[in-house]
């Protein structure tokens, strides 16, 4: 990473961004509690879409009453339901 | 040499054109049908070219070979098991670097393979300037540009393909090439599976089993179970320098990789201004004003699908029924005559007078939207709807499809991504008031007791299915679920592969729904012949008229109704001896009817479709709740309604 970027320190849920800003993965947890076992595959799935760690990011829409999100990832688009898209962590990219 | 046999395989993410392209090359000799044993759809064709017979194999679309799913399976064991003499990657040239990553995996698989780099149109609209020759260079692959929407670069493919076939494939392919420290391991496993008799190359599989690849590690481990333990370890040590888990690390590096390339060859121009695609996409997944434009197309559908269908179908019965004095000529009016035209002719007329003019639009409209690209969009918008009943926006397909049919609705379900979402999905499809439930619904209370009743009567229908998807939802035990989706751009549609959809879907449905509705008819037919309705009728009056307080003659109409419902009400008509209703039945009397006529199992089709989809335990399991469940919900409406009015 050449460019001096400013990060927030702290990584919270992509859930948190707001719609146009940008950030980077750094993890996906995999779900507590019911989620287990199948919790993985969906890790699995999302870094198969292209959300491995130090991916960057765009939220694009956020759908209201707490809706599935999209976003734009390696050229493609995405739609999250808000409950995968919360376990995804990301740090904020300030521009 | 003499000519043999071909096989070629499609491979390539989903909404990449495959399919198009796959119709490109077979043309009309193709054969969609199931993968043995499974739920997935596998499309085959036949073409002849410089004299050779060439099988095409369309694979499921799939963005890995990781298992994660039933195609990604599937696909996997094609090509490795029954290695297909080449594989046609098609790579969506507009999403280069997510194609690549699956391009990689089919590399590391070493098989033999032409790229076919598709909607390269698209690419240029959107910006992006692919170097072709480079690409080629880079992976050690032949590529081929193409349009296949317009059917451009098709036989430049189809002549590469063979020309590989022919002459064998060079060999200075790119070796996906990982960080030192997992190279090492790497090697390392690759070695000891050397020494093993598998079907996967040992690079791949000592790769997989870092991954921890469930399928490749349960056949090693059979086979020496040492190897799996060295992979375990090895993972391990990875993950403690890494930080993350083996799958996350070789996934980002294969990204990376693919990203690499990508970068490489592709200039970007973005437009300055957004596309109409994109103006259009971000008009239909509105915040708001998506829900208003969702509901005003889908009215539209479904007015045009009514309106179509009512025509045709009178235009077909009236073309059948003229016909019908030639039949009586040679068979007489007797029993036989009854029995073969009321039987078996009539249920082959009502098939065809129902099926051509409704289901067929409806399946060309649905192929089109979901070519189109619309019809993510609606599951996005639905997704936060249908979480409530522990299903995501895809969901939300076949509970649309339900309302035209429920039999084609049922085997929509398998959009879904588990076994038990597909169940749920498939069972709360079943409560949704097909066309011919409409036709009850409209025709008895909609008719007597006014439009605003039968609306009710649709909110009221909702509120159930909410209810039970709810309680179904929390009853079966599993995982929570996502929606993962992609968005493609939107596109027009290839008219032909929407036609051939069209074609093959209408294909299954008479298969699976023609000799039940025949059945059914002839079942019905002779059992008024026989003489035997009254008694039917009487018999179940506890049911009939002492819980659900309707005339005994109803029952017959419920029982037959299971084996053709949209004879439900000419059926009442005939046994209470008069149309008009309101002279027999009391308005409380027709909304239980109704009611009960809305939840209790659609019918025969429905059910064997549901057979089909899930065997005949859950198929069963759900006929008889939903049967039960009707005639309770019927018998507490009459008190409720009698206790208010």
């Amino acid at each position: 990473m050449g460019e001096q970027e400013k990060m927030e320190k702290s990584d919270m849920p992509l859930t948190a961004l707001r719609e146009g800003e940008t950030g980077i993965v750094t993890s996906i947890k995999s779900g507590p509690g019911r989620g287990y076992g199948r919790g993985i595959g969906f890790e699995r799935r999302l870094m198969d879409m292209g959300l491995t760690p130090g991916t960057e990011v765009v939220v694009i829409k956020s759908a209201l009453f707490h809706g599935p999100i999209e976003i734009s990832v390696r050229g493609s688009r995405l739609a999250l339901g808000r409950g995968i898209a919360e376990r995804i962590f990301v740090v904020k990219k300030s521009a | 040499m003499p000519k043999r046999k071909i096989t070629i395989a499609l491979a390539g993410n989903a909404n990449v054109g495959k399919s198009v392209i796959f119709n490109h090359l077979t043309g009309l000799h193709q054969h969609i049908g199931n993968w043995p044993g499974k739920t997935v759809e596998r499309a085959e064709g036949t073409l002849h070219f410089r004299g050779h017979t060439i099988d095409i194999v369309d694979l499921p679309g799939i963005y890995s070979l990781s298992t994660y799913s039933l195609e990604e399976m599937i696909s996997r064991k094609y090509i490795v098991v029954e290695r297909p003499d080449l594989v046609i990657n098609v790579v969506d040239a507009s999403v280069l670097e997510r194609n690549l990553f699956f391009t990689l995996q089919l590399i590391e698989l070493r098989t033999p393979m032409v790229i076919a780099l598709n909607q390269i149109d698209v690419a240029k609209k959107k910006g992006i300037k692919i170097d072709v020759e480079k690409l080629e260079k880079l992976l050690g692959v032949p590529v081929v540009p193409t349009v296949a929407i317009k059917g451009i670069g098709i036989f430049q493919l189809l002549e590469k393909a063979i020309e590989i076939i022919e002459k064998g494939q060079e060999t200075k392919r790119i070796e996906v090439r990982y960080e030192e420290e997992v190279e090492e391991r790497i090697a390392k496993l690759a070695k000891m599976i050397e020494g093993i008799q598998f079907w996967y190359p040992p690079r791949y599989a000592a790769i997989k089993l870092l991954e921890g690849d469930e399928e490749i590690e349960r056949i090693i481990h059979r086979i020496n179970p040492q190897i799996t333990y060295t992979a375990k370890k090895l993972a391990n040590e990875l993950e403690n320098i890494y930080g993350h888990s083996c799958a996350t690390i070789i996934t980002s590096e294969r990204y990376g990789i693919a990203g690499c390339i990508a970068r490489e060859v592709q200039k970007l121009v973005p437009p300055i201004k957004p596309t109409k695609e994109e103006r259009f996409h971000t008009l239909t997944t509105h915040k708001i004003l998506g829900y208003p434009i969702m509901v005003f197309l889908l009215l539209l559908v479904f007015h045009s699908i009514f309106t179509f269908g009512n025509y045709a179908s009178e235009l077909l019965r009236n073309f059948f029924y003229n016909w019908e004095f030639l039949f009586t000529d040679f068979f007489g009016i007797g029993v036989i005559g009854k029995l073969v035209w009321g039987g078996i002719i009539e249920g082959i007329i009502s098939g065809i007078t129902i099926a051509i003019p409704y289901i067929v639009p409806f399946y060309f409209i649905l192929y089109f939207l979901e070519d189109s690209g619309y019809l993510s969009r609606i599951a996005f918008l639905m997704d936060n709807a249908m979480h409530k009943i522990g299903l995501h926006g895809k969901a939300f397909i076949p509970l649309l499809l339900g309302y035209g049919c429920n039999v084609p609705a049922c085997l929509g379900c398998r959009i879904m991504e588990t076994e038990r979402e597909r169940l749920l999905a498939a069972f709360v499809t079943t409560l949704v008031p097909c066309a011919a439930r409409t036709v009850i619904i409209l025709g008895l209370v909609g008719q007597f007791m006014g439009i605003q009743w039968a609306l009710m009567l649709y909110v009221f229908n909702l509120v159930v299915i909410f209810i039970l998807g709810r309680l179904a939802f929390k009853m079966l035990p599993g995982e929570p679920t996502a929606l993962i989706m992609e968005m493609s751009d939107y596109r027009l549609p290839h008219l032909k592969t929407v036609v051939k959809q069209t074609w093959s879907r209408l294909v299954e449905f008479i298969k699976i729904a023609f000799p039940l509705i025949i059945v059914g008819s002839f079942v019905i037919k002779l059992t008024e012949v026989l003489g035997l309705l009254e008694p039917i009728a009487t018999s179940f009056s506890f049911i009939t008229v002492m819980w659900l307080g309707l005339p005994a003659a109803t029952g017959i109409a419920l029982i037959f109704g299971i084996l053709r419902k949209e004879l439900t009400l000419i059926m009442l008509a005939v046994l209470l001896g008069t149309t008009n209703f309101a002279q027999v039945l009391t308005p409380i009397q027709m909304i239980v009817f109704t009611l009960v006529i809305m939840f209790y199992i659609p019918c025969i089709a429905t059910i064997a479709a549901l057979v089909k989809e899930f065997g005949w335990k859950k198929a069963l399991l759900m006929t008889v709740f939903e049967i039960a469940f009707a005639i309770i919900l019927g018998g507490v409406a009459l008190r409720v309604l009698t206790l208010i009015v």
